[in-house]
């Protein structure tokens, strides 16, 4: 196995080669600084494919490599103005097709993203998923994502972010209290189903993330932004970590301490042969017991005796709502 | 001439001239024209002995298949089964992007955000080259205004096992855990799809000993998936529209009744879950695909929502909750790790 990792590194380089080829073919004469744009990767990285494109091509007919065998490029123009023209071509006429799980990646990204306004007009989404079909070299892999309707929410977002006002909108926070909130929107981020909206929050001022499906009654206001996304650096990941930040360990099913990867544990200990022991680092208890009580797993606060207790007030509080003797085994679900 | 003393040719540049040799070729090469002529090989290539060079050609060719390269093997007429006589070549039309295939910028956009989605999952080397390939094609995308960071993950270890035996049709085996069962269950299904659906991973697979349709939660499944060297054939409606329509089917017929507390974060949340409708009398009908997913999600809202019916989803939201007050009752102890 260890020979086929530098492999995967080649067969990147190979798929660009492929891909840049047919584009300095198209572009006659192009800057090296504008292929590297145009293909987001390092000037260096172009400079060495063209350099390799250059001395590459076919056997040819006395299986030499003869000069007209080989692409070729204009020399001068290269090394002394940073400028790509292919003088000679060899073999490749035309973009390569996508493999099937190239389209398939494409496809399911396309389906995942259907509640985007801008996804709204299926037919053309239609239209472009069976071009990325028609454009596989094979079928394209079956991986598909649940088409969700278009996001009203998002429409009302992008009209805010065009007219550069504030979006406001009630938010109920974990600890219950809802409020109006008015913020200037920088991102819109996803993990999987849960949507995110990042901005410049007016009530807090600092930067914040909401959950799309935790804000009500959205508005346009007719307040202008502070902050548009290109001024404000935002951090890498979703919710940071902060000072007062409590050291919580749980006890959960091996097979389910994956569910808990988001809280970032920072360290992981055996408990049993089926059990693991992790250490998350969590903001405030009302959070953690909402977590605690919807992971599969059965997980379990064992320290600190504060967050045991905010736990268990929550699930107690909870179990009040149902009588004494509902209890019944049941079975089913997916298979 | 041993290998090591061999003036070295980067990997690239050897499947670089790989592709352009099988691609100039109308009529194919044969492995030893191959292997004594293209750069890359024929520095390596003696009159004696080439097994290792040989074994090098065929993973070259498993390479550059997985970039949807369509190399493929003509069998001399009349003389079949001799592997010494198969030539190789890439055909033109399989491997060019057919000309009638253009994006506008705004399908760039949309695909370009498309690709942007699989960055930490699986699909990640996939997508990078789809958009190499996009890119090769010289269309740009307007910025949009506002910054979308969309990303799914497909953290579960069985996602690429699985991927890479439906795509060549083979059967697992894989051990598999219900909510409620004390043990898992060993299974061995044909897997004809993935897909997600609620923001969870799920393998639609056919049973090869019943014929029997299954649909499995990645997240539930306990053991690695062995991929085995078995084939299997699955009838052609078996597809990932298929199993996304039946998964939307069963989520539309399959209804909850629920109290939320006015304003607070479940009603929120539950009724922007596709599908609630508030009944006259306030409460809520909320959908649901199994029913074990939707206790824990009920459970997670804690003392602002109360599942009513039906009984078999109230008794197990009950039992969560029951258990939960009974792992937290007091100070921890070895008690909490029975497990």
């Amino acid at each position: 196995m260890a020979e086929r990792a530098p492999a995967l590194q080649a067969q990147d380089k190979l798929a660009f080669l492929l891909s840049l080829v047919p584009y300095l073919m198209d572009r006659g004469s192009v800057s090296i600084a504008e292929a590297a744009a145009h293909f987001k990767v390092p000037v260096a990285q172009i400079k060495r494919a063209v350099e390799l494109i250059a001395v590459s091509g076919i056997p040819g007919e006395t299986t030499q490599y003869q000069h007209g065998d080989l692409f070729d490029i204009a020399w001068d123009d290269f090394e002394q103005n940073g400028v790509i023209v292919l003088t000679n071509m060899v073999a490749i006429d035309d973009s390569p097709r996508f493999s099937a799980r190239e389209a398939a990646a494409m496809i399911a990204g396309l389906q995942y993203l259907s509640s985007l306004p801008e996804n709204a007009d299926r037919a053309a989404i239609a239209t472009l998923m069976s071009k990325l079909s028609r454009g596989a070299s094979s079928a394209p892999s079956q991986v598909a994502v649940e088409n969700a309707p278009t996001n009203d929410l998002l429409a009302l977002v992008e009209r805010a972010v065009e007219a550069g006002v504030q979006l406001e909108f009630d938010y109920a926070g974990v600890r219950g209290q809802v409020e109006r909130r008015r913020v200037d929107p920088l991102r819109v981020e996803s993990l999987d189903a849960d949507w995110y909206l990042r901005g410049y929050d007016h009530l807090r001022e600092a930067v914040r993330t909401f959950r799309l499906d935790r804000i009500a009654a959205p508005a346009v206001s007719d307040q202008p932004i502070s902050f548009t996304a290109s001024d404000v650096v935002l951090p890498e990941k979703l919710f940071e970590g902060s000072p007062d930040d409590v050291v919580v360990t749980v006890e959960i099913d091996t097979a389910a301490s994956s569910f808990l990867a988001d809280y970032a544990p920072d360290d992981i200990e055996g408990a049993g042969t089926s059990r693991t022991r992790l250490h998350l680092r969590v903001n405030q208890f009302g959070s953690l017991a909402r977590l605690i009580s919807g992971l599969p797993g059965r997980p379990v606060v064992i320290a600190p005796a504060s967050a045991r207790d905010a736990v268990s007030d929550w699930v107690s509080r909870a179990s009040h709502r149902y009588g004494e003797d509902e209890l019944f085994s049941v079975d089913g679900g997916l298979d | 001439m041993p290998a090591s003393r061999a003036p070295r040719v980067p990997v690239e540049e050897r499947l670089f001239s790989l592709v352009l040799a099988l691609l100039a070729t109308e009529t194919g090469l044969t492995k030893t024209e191959i292997l004594s002529t293209v750069q890359g090989y024929r520095q390596r290539w003696t009159q004696g002995d080439n097994a290792a060079l040989e074994r090098q050609f065929e993973r070259d060719k498993d390479d550059i298949r997985e970039l949807g390269v369509p190399l493929e093997t003509i069998e001399e007429p009349g003389d079949t089964g001799n592997n010494q006589n198969l030539r190789y070549r890439i055909p033109r039309g399989a491997y060019e992007l057919p000309d009638d295939i253009a994006f506008s910028s705004e399908e760039t956009a949309l695909l370009t955000l498309a690709a942007m989605v699989w960055r930490e999952g699986t699909l990640s080397g996939e997508s990078r080259r789809a958009l190499l390939k996009l890119r090769s094609l010289g269309g740009t995308a307007p910025v949009p205004e506002l910054d979308y960071a969309p990303r799914i993950r497909s953290r579960d270890a069985a996602f690429e096992p699985l991927q890479t035996a439906l795509d060549r049709r083979l059967v697992v085996r894989f051990d598999y855990l219900k909510p409620g069962d004390d043990a898992p269950r060993a299974r061995r299904v044909v897997p004809y799809a993935l897909v997600q659906f609620q923001g969870r991973w799920l393998c639609s697979a056919i049973d090869p000993e019943t014929d029997g349709w299954r649909t499995f939660l990645l997240s539930r499944i306990v053991s690695p998936v062995a991929v085995t060297a078995e084939t299997a054939t699955v009838p052609p409606d078996a597809t990932a529209e298929r199993a996304l329509a039946d998964l939307e089917a069963l989520w539309e017929a399959q209804i909850a009744v629920v109290r939320a507390d006015p304003a607070s974060d479940a009603e929120t949340r539950l009724l922007k879950r596709r599908g609630t409708v508030r009944r006259l009398d306030g409460a809520l009908t909320v959908h649901w695909s199994d029913r074990h997913l939707l206790a824990d999600e009920l459970a997670s809202f804690g003392p602002e929502v109360e599942a009513v019916s039906p009984p078999e989803i109230r008794a197990l939201v009950v039992a969560r909750l029951a258990a939960l007050v009974a792992d937290h009752r007091g100070t921890a102890d070895s008690e909490a790790s029975r497990g």
